[in-house]
């Protein structure tokens, strides 16, 4: 088992470094420079020239590559230019924020997704069944910032149930918080839960075709036991996988989540990051995520070892 | 250049010295109590040296902490603020200011001259690389006479110095210099000013708590006792924020028309809105065909109908202009010599020139900029002219503009209280931002003499006679007014002119 940890742990590098690189030159491609947007448009293009030498700007990309690993394996993430914020301080404060909204819709979609795809499973084939594939079907054309403005108006502005935008920290008033976080979770789960539903539905089908549900059938056991012990856990696997896939599609998902709602989190200091050409944030910030990204999935791994004993024990 | 007011001595402006004492509108101000404000995007600081420009969300943050030596009364004219008086040499190029004794920064650093110049050489350093710099080109240098008074030397004249000084910018705040000097690369995030409210707490991203200055030199004032800021970016739930009361106040602008008209219709909402000065213009290349010819510009100006346009794109809210001036600007013109929207008359001009219509206009890379480039080839392609839009990132776009690499370009007439500035820069033959690349001598004639003449209404008809130069050449395309808007409860009272579409919320109070 240790063994296998610290495989999957060694993955983690490459990974890594093959994001940052990526990031690193997706955003050289971008039009504009730091030095243009530190000087503004009207400055002269020795001044800028001046600028980008001081800056180190003017050095072949994998060598700027090269200064700012160099800085992060020392703990050196930057400062913003435009802020003057380290970029340790500014990831972690909206992490937070990012974490709870996306901790919440995960197990809010699974909540409303592993009931109903029980339900369709027992049912397949009957109206039923077909009415819930049918509306996941219907909710998966349906984007984010749809959902989000209609859940915005029926619960905000009409009801005035619950706030339309912002944010309380847990501190402060921890039933506030979760109030501020229910509409943007509903929003994220609603577009995670049809497919995760899909996903279990089938497997959810094939396991109970199963000899040993048979078996269970006819040594008299109750018929919840059947499905939430017997078939539900070895029904789980693609469902584990899709999730933990789905973590990158949710981090997209808040991009424009805690846009609408105006949540100070680790999306909004992306979307500002780019717009204002603040690379230091933005290489920052897609180090985190995808560190987010390969741990969440790494957990998936060892999740697929307690689902199922022959993974554990097979090839170790 | 000077000789032409040689028979103006120094002159003293008049001044209220007791403004804001006296003039107080007859209303009962109710004290107490805490305002939301919506604005639309995050602040990344106050620093001028790390932000650069201050856009609209910082003015309206600054508005509430910091001060300028002036600011617009409701006629639009500069009146005293961290200044009480001001007088101007012959030939406009030295501007004197009395400054306010007896104000402290919030961190107990006194207010006064020194303070001021400091301000001013930090951005002006060209070690210090500020962008904010660029703004300040005209002024050579700022010196402290004595405590109280300082004195601004300018490259160019200008009879109006006064009122550039009054928008809440990067240039123009106050700040403290201890508190720069103290708090270093942090600065930016902890300013400190001479407003009537401090910064009391900052998380990015979602809110600003600002608290009345105990220590406000204006004795009585604020009236309210708090202001959060919180930005919220995006227009749909910005405004159900306001609907379902977790805002007071809220930005707007006019792509939002579905949300002011709803405002205008609720009697809980009122709307403000403002029309400022300059516009959303765009400029011709006259060096390069088609566009050389009189006759093509001028009908194209002629074949773009404003209304029609306006409908499609902000629902008919967007105001039609005329004129590189504005309905906010004091500017006003009997006859600005605007060509009629004709499209018949456009389309004979055409064929009159004989040769296919074809150049390509440039557009930022926008959902905004595509929409309204679809919208212009539509009607261009009526009157026999073919447009093709050529869209280019944001950062692409001012290089292009300076180099002159486009046929024609959609550019904007800043908002700025005093016309000198943007009619130089956009109009004058030799400006590096002559982007029409038009030279006419009697224009930079018009020019150079509207920024020494002091009396109003000569430069009113200097402008006017400007205005009918331009759109006889049609050098310039005006196409929609500066509108500024802001949606509010009803009962929010004291919010004054949006002034450069800054929601200026330090003296409201609610009801």
């Amino acid at each position: 088992m240790a063994k296998f940890l610290g495989r999957r742990l060694l993955y983690l590098l490459p990974v890594l470094l093959a994001v940052t690189l990526l990031t690193f030159l997706v955003a050289s491609l971008l039009p504009g420079d730091l030095a243009t947007t530190i000087l503004g448009d009207q400055a002269t293009p020795e001044k800028v020239a001046a600028l980008r030498a001081e800056m180190g700007l003017d050095l072949p990309i994998w060598q700027r590559y090269g200064i700012w690993l160099w800085g992060v394996l020392h703990g050196d993430l930057g400062r913003s230019f435009r802020t003057g914020e380290t970029v340790w301080a500014a990831v972690t404060a909206r992490l937070p924020v990012s974490l709870e909204l996306m901790v919440i819709g995960v197990v809010l979609s699974l909540v409303i997704a592993i009931p109903l795809a029980i339900l369709c499973a027992v049912k397949s084939g009957t109206a039923l069944d077909r009415f819930f594939t049918g509306l996941a079907f219907g909710k998966l054309s349906l984007p984010n910032y749809m959902v989000a403005i209609l859940l915005i108006y029926l619960f905000a502005v009409e009801l005035n149930w619950l706030p339309a935008t912002g944010w309380v920290p847990f501190a402060e008033d921890p039933l506030a918080n979760l109030r501020s976080f229910i509409l943007p979770a509903v929003t994220l789960a609603f577009a995670e839960w049809p497919v995760l539903m899909r996903v279990l539905r089938s497997d959810m089908i094939a396991t109970l075709q199963e000899d040993y549900i048979a078996m269970a059938k006819a040594k008299g056991l109750r018929p919840a036991r059947i499905l939430l012990v017997h078939a539900l856990k070895p029904s789980s696997l693609t469902l584990v996988t899709v999730a933990g896939i789905n973590i990158g599609r949710l981090i997209g998902g808040a991009l424009i989540v805690e846009t609408i709602f105006a949540l100070p989190g680790i999306g909004r200091l992306l979307v500002g990051a780019i717009y204002a050409r603040d690379f230091i944030i933005l290489q920052g910030v897609v180090l985190f995520v995808a560190a987010g990204f390969v741990v969440v999935n790494f957990i998936v791994d060892m999740l697929y070892a307690v689902l199922d004993p022959r993974i554990r024990h097979g090839r170790a | 250049m000077t000789s032409i007011h040689s028979r103006l001595a120094k002159i003293i402006l008049p001044v209220a010295i007791a403004a804001g004492l006296s003039a107080a509108p007859a209303l009962a101000q109710k004290k107490g109590g805490a305002l939301t404000v919506g604005i639309e995007l995050d602040i990344a600081g106050f620093d001028p040296l790390k932000v650069g420009v201050y856009d609209t969300s910082p003015n309206i943050a600054a508005s509430l902490f910091l001060e300028q030596l002036t600011r617009l009364d409701e006629n639009g004219k500069p009146k005293p603020s961290l200044a009480l008086s001001w007088s101007a040499s012959e030939d406009y190029k030295v501007w004197t200011y009395k400054l306010r004794p007896d104000v402290k920064f919030s961190d107990g650093t006194p207010f006064n001259a020194q303070a001021v110049a400091f301000n001013f050489n930090r951005q002006k350093d060209p070690k210090n690389n500020c962008r904010c710099a660029f703004y300040i080109a005209n002024v050579l240098s700022v010196e402290a006479k004595d405590d109280l008074t300082v004195v601004y030397t300018l490259k160019d004249p200008a009879v109006n110095h006064p009122a550039l000084l009054t928008r809440p910018d990067q240039n123009s705040t106050i700040h403290s210099p201890t508190a720069i000097q103290a708090k270093g690369d942090d600065y930016n995030r902890n300013p400190v000013g001479t407003g009537p409210f401090v910064i009391k707490s900052w998380t990015a991203g979602d809110r600003m708590v600002l608290e009345r200055n105990p220590d406000y030199w204006n004795k009585g004032k604020p009236n309210l006792d708090r202001v959060i800021l919180r930005p919220l970016p995006d227009a749909q739930s910005r405004f159900a924020s306001l609907v379902s009361g977790e805002t007071d106040v809220v930005w707007a602008d006019e792509y939002e028309a579905d949300n002011i008209t709803r405002a205008r219709k609720n009697n809980a909402l009122q709307v403000l809105e403002y029309v400022g000065s300059g516009a959303g213009v765009a400029a011709l290349n006259t060096k390069v065909p088609p566009l050389d010819d009189v006759r093509v510009r001028q009908a194209l100006v002629m074949g773009l109908d404003k209304k029609k346009i306006s409908q499609a794109l902000t629902n008919g809210l967007a105001r039609p202009a005329s004129n590189p001036y504005g309905e906010g600007s004091w500017v006003k013109c009997k006859d600005d010599g605007a060509l009629p929207t004709d499209p018949k008359k456009a389309a004979e001009l055409i064929k009159e020139y004989g040769k296919p219509v074809q150049f390509k206009m440039l557009f930022t890379a926008t959902p905004r900029g595509r929409a309204t480039s679809q919208v212009y080839q539509q009607l261009w392609k009526q009157i026999g002219v073919d447009m093709e839009i050529e869209q280019v990132d944001q950062a692409t776009f001012p290089p292009r503009a300076f180099q002159r690499k486009f046929d024609i370009i959609g550019w904007r007439i800043v908002d700025f209280p005093d016309p000198d500035v943007q009619m130089f820069a956009n109009f004058y033959s030799k400006s590096p931002l002559n982007l029409a690349n038009y030279s006419n001598p009697e224009l930079d004639k018009l020019l150079e003499q509207s920024r020494v003449t002091p009396d109003e209404g000569k430069r009113t008809e200097a402008y006017c006679a400007i205005s009918r130069l331009l759109n006889k050449e049609a050098t310039w395309m005006w196409i929609f007014q500066n509108t500024y808007y802001a949606m509010a409860k009803a009962k929010v009272k004291g919010i004054p002119k949006l002034y450069g579409g800054v929601i200026d919320v330090s003296d409201a109070w609610v009801e």
